[in-house]
């Protein structure tokens, strides 16, 4: 069962090695003196990245994101509530999916509220 | 062997990003380091055995409520550079951070704990929902969860409501 | 009669908890009524009879000892005490309301609505039977009660919120960690077991292991932030000042009560064998409550606002029911702790006539504001000629929180200072008394500005019926508790027979 996390950590090391590669293979290869060095506009422009920003990006957000992100962080705890449940669901039988079933009631009539208030609305 | 070096390079991970959260001026940083440290941890729970929280740490905290921190932060103007009236507070409390750390230390070291004979169970997840969905389970506690998700979303629709008129 | 009677052993699980199941549903049906209906004052009705039925069907549960869902929750007088006491608080908390929730606007749903969670919350604080239940339901009751608190949306009412939230998470979490400590040593959840497992370890041995003790301290800092002990009351001043005037009563009273109620499910009967661990504790609930009476007495002195005011008066309250705690405790009565302790007695009568005092004052409070609008001490002058029967409530109140006979605080605090000279503890109760003494000086300070001073204006403050409905009853109530205490008495005595 460990050994499973253990190759996640291995991928994980693989990534890091990799990607830590893309950036100090070209500081070496410049440094070795294999290519040379010739700043310009276009070479030092963001390549395949979205347009340029034009002014500052630090603007101030809407906070009606925060509804959502409220919102999405309650589903998320339900979520993890449910899932055990769905893994086990014949086990658990008829108890288990009261018991379910009950959770979701409460929860959906907080988002009944939320959906009729409007919270959920972009004015 | 292998796992307690893994426990070992997670807590540091941990513990490094953690100092990272307390001592970086910049807020937002802050919270890039917390996310590390989130993740520092689910690999914490991983190596002790916990998988199904590991998932839900990954999920919540990692997935949820860093995008909660970073767009209340997005949503806020001119507060990344954190609160300097805090500055001269900074050597008492890692006085009482060092002593409570130490404090800790002992009673985690000096304790007999009870420790269970049973091997650590693998996957968790099956046993977990017979605990919090089994009629000989906790799932009173789980119902009174969902109410306090209701309770929490009622109340901070309230308060992220503007203020009508 | 009916076969269920017969068969208790049998119940269905869900009917333990059936009186927190109606407080549920009318909730529910509060916040979807909320969505549809425009005439907010059904909401308030809806609310009241959501709480009477509830209180009705708790009642069902006095004098049984039952369990339910393997032990995480349990209905024994104790539980029925404080569930009729959290009930009784909030009807009339909603009633004292019918006016003040004109200045939440669009938000009066989700204030009663918040008001029934919170309180359903507490009950199920009051029957908790494991520390997985005792944290769930501590957090239900925290979570809408930050809300409640930012209910203004003013600054301060908002500051108020932020500060009672960082401030109550770290407490929740202190209380965590001391619980997980606890777990560790014993690897138990359910209460019982834990005292049964605590009680193992210790028997023949003189001290604590380090987790148990740290456990123990943490569990009585996170507890401490419940019932706003010093130095664990930082929030109250702020929080009480700009929460709403009727959530700063809830707070004060039902909140506060919650944290006895937990205090003595979880420390004071699963800690109290044997002797030395229950002295121990009871040790630092008499230095806690020192520190307490005394500090807040004297910064009470000189505040200017009045809920400022009974905020500090609020912690004094909390330091002279830690004398009750230090006699649960040092009792010398053996094995007294959990069968007729007259310690545990009179913390719950002391509540009870609190909880009626602190209303009163609150409501009272709440009517004068309403028309005056303002919260300072100074604008009371001559309220005893604008509104001479207000006036006459809080002064009575006030009477009451001094200990002043025939109000219910003087038999209150006699309950509990006589059992803390039983058990030993008469230099605590002097320290006590002479810090009632102290009291007595800033909440006559408000008697002598509301009587003697020339008011600004002749104009009447009228009040409308329903607070007014709610000021008699808490009147009525500090008046009965202070005349016919022994009838009260003896029902808090039927609770300590109860107890596990």
């Amino acid at each position: 069962m460990l050994a499973g996390y253990g190759l996640i950590g291995l991928f994980f090391i693989a990534v890091l090695i990799f990607s830590l590669a893309l950036v100090v293979i070209p500081v070496v290869l410049r440094y070795l003196g294999i290519v040379p060095a010739r700043p310009g506009g276009v070479k030092q422009s963001v390549f395949e990245c979205g347009m340029e920003t034009i002014g500052r990006t630090w603007v101030q957000f809407n906070f009606r994101y925060y509804y959502y992100a409220l919102v999405f962080l309650a589903l998320d705890v339900l979520f993890i509530f449910l899932y055990p449940w769905a893994m086990k669901l014949r086990e658990l039988g008829a108890y288990g999916l009261t018991a379910a079933f009950i959770l979701v009631l409460i929860v959906i009539i907080g988002y009944v509220y939320a959906w009729k208030k409007k919270a959920l609305e972009w004015k | 062997m292998g796992l307690a070096a893994a426990f070992w390079v997670m807590a540091v991970f941990a513990v490094a990003a953690a100092l990272l959260v307390v001592s970086l001026r910049n807020i937002f940083r802050t919270a890039l380091a917390l996310i590390v440290c989130f993740i520092a941890v689910a690999g914490l729970y991983i190596t002790l055995s916990a998988d199904f929280l590991a998932a839900a740490q990954i999920l919540v905290y990692v997935g949820a409520i860093s995008v909660l921190i970073i767009l209340a932060i997005m949503m806020t103007r001119e507060v990344r550079q954190g609160n300097p009236a805090n500055r001269p507070l900074k050597l008492p409390v890692l006085a009482v951070a060092v002593v409570l750390l130490g404090l800790l230390v002992y009673v985690v070291v000096a304790s007999p704990w009870q420790v269970s004979g049973t091997p650590p169970l693998a996957p968790t997840t099956g046993p977990l929902s017979r605990l919090l969905f089994g009629s000989q389970g906790y799932v009173l506690a789980t119902e009174i969860c969902a109410v306090l998700i209701l309770a929490a979303i009622l109340g901070a629709i309230v308060l992220a409501k503007e203020k009508e008129e | 009669m009916n076969p269920i009677i017969f068969n208790l052993e049998k119940l269905p699980d869900w009917f333990g908890v059936l009186p927190e199941i109606i407080l549920l549903v009318f909730a529910a049906l509060v916040i979807i009524l909320d969505l549809f209906v425009s005439q907010k004052k059904i909401l308030a009705a809806v609310s009241l009879i959501g709480i009477i039925a509830s209180g009705a069907l708790s009642l069902g549960f006095w004098g049984t000892e039952l369990s339910f869902f393997n032990g995480l929750i349990l209905t024994d007088s104790f539980a029925v005490f404080f569930k009729l006491l959290f009930l009784g608080v909030s009807f009339l908390i909603v009633l004292a309301s019918e006016d003040y929730v004109n200045s939440f606007r669009r938000l009066q749903g989700e204030y009663y609505a918040l008001l029934l969670l919170a309180t359903t919350g507490m009950m199920l604080m009051a029957g908790a039977g494991d520390i997985t239940t005792v944290y769930v339901s501590l957090e239900l009751t925290g979570i809408s009660l930050y809300a409640l608190t930012g209910f203004l949306k003013d600054r301060k009412s908002t500051e108020a919120a932020l500060k009672y939230l960082l401030l109550g998470a770290i407490a929740s979490a202190v209380l965590l960690y001391g619980l997980a400590l606890i777990f560790g040593i014993t690897g138990k959840t359910g209460l019982g077991e834990i005292a049964r497992a605590v009680q193992a370890q210790l028997s023949g041995s003189a001290s604590v292991s380090p987790a148990l003790f740290l456990g123990l301290v943490l569990l009585i800092a996170g507890f401490g932030f419940k019932i706003a002990s010093i130095p664990f009351h930082m929030w109250v001043p702020d929080v009480y000042e700009g929460a709403p005037t009727t959530v700063t009563a809830f707070l004060s009273v039902a909140s506060k009560a919650a944290g006895f109620a937990i205090i003595m499910r979880v420390i004071t009967s699963v800690f109290a064998a044997p002797d030395w661990l229950a002295r121990d504790w009871a040790t630092v609930f008499a230095v806690l409550s020192v520190l307490t009476m005394t500090a807040a007495n004297i910064v009470a002195i000189p505040q200017s606002n009045i809920k400022r005011m009974l905020g500090y008066s609020s912690i004094a309250q909390a330091g002279y029911l830690m004398v009750g705690l230090a006699a649960l405790g040092s009792s010398p009565f053996p094995g007294a702790l959990a069968g007729m302790s007259p310690a545990q007695s009179g913390v719950l009568f002391f509540l009870a006539s609190y909880a009626f005092t602190n209303l009163g004052a609150f409501t009272a409070i709440t009517i004068i504001a309403q028309k005056i609008g303002s919260d300072e001490i100074a604008d009371y002058a001559g309220m005893g000629r604008r509104s001479p029967l207000l006036a006459l409530a809080l002064t009575f109140c006030l009477v009451s929180l001094i200990g002043i006979p025939p109000a219910s605080g003087f038999m209150a605090k006699f309950y509990i200072f006589r059992a803390a000279v039983q058990a030993d503890l008469l230099w605590l109760v002097i320290i006590a008394v002479i810090n009632s003494v102290i009291s007595a000086y800033y909440y006559l300070r408000v008697v002598k500005v509301m009587w003697l001073e020339s008011p600004p204006s002749a104009e009447k403050v009228p009040s409308s019926a329903l607070p007014t409905v709610s000021l008699a009853v808490s009147c009525l109530g500090v008046l009965a508790l202070g005349t016919i205490p022994g009838l009260i008495m003896k029902l808090a005595e039927m609770v300590n027979q109860f107890m596990p």
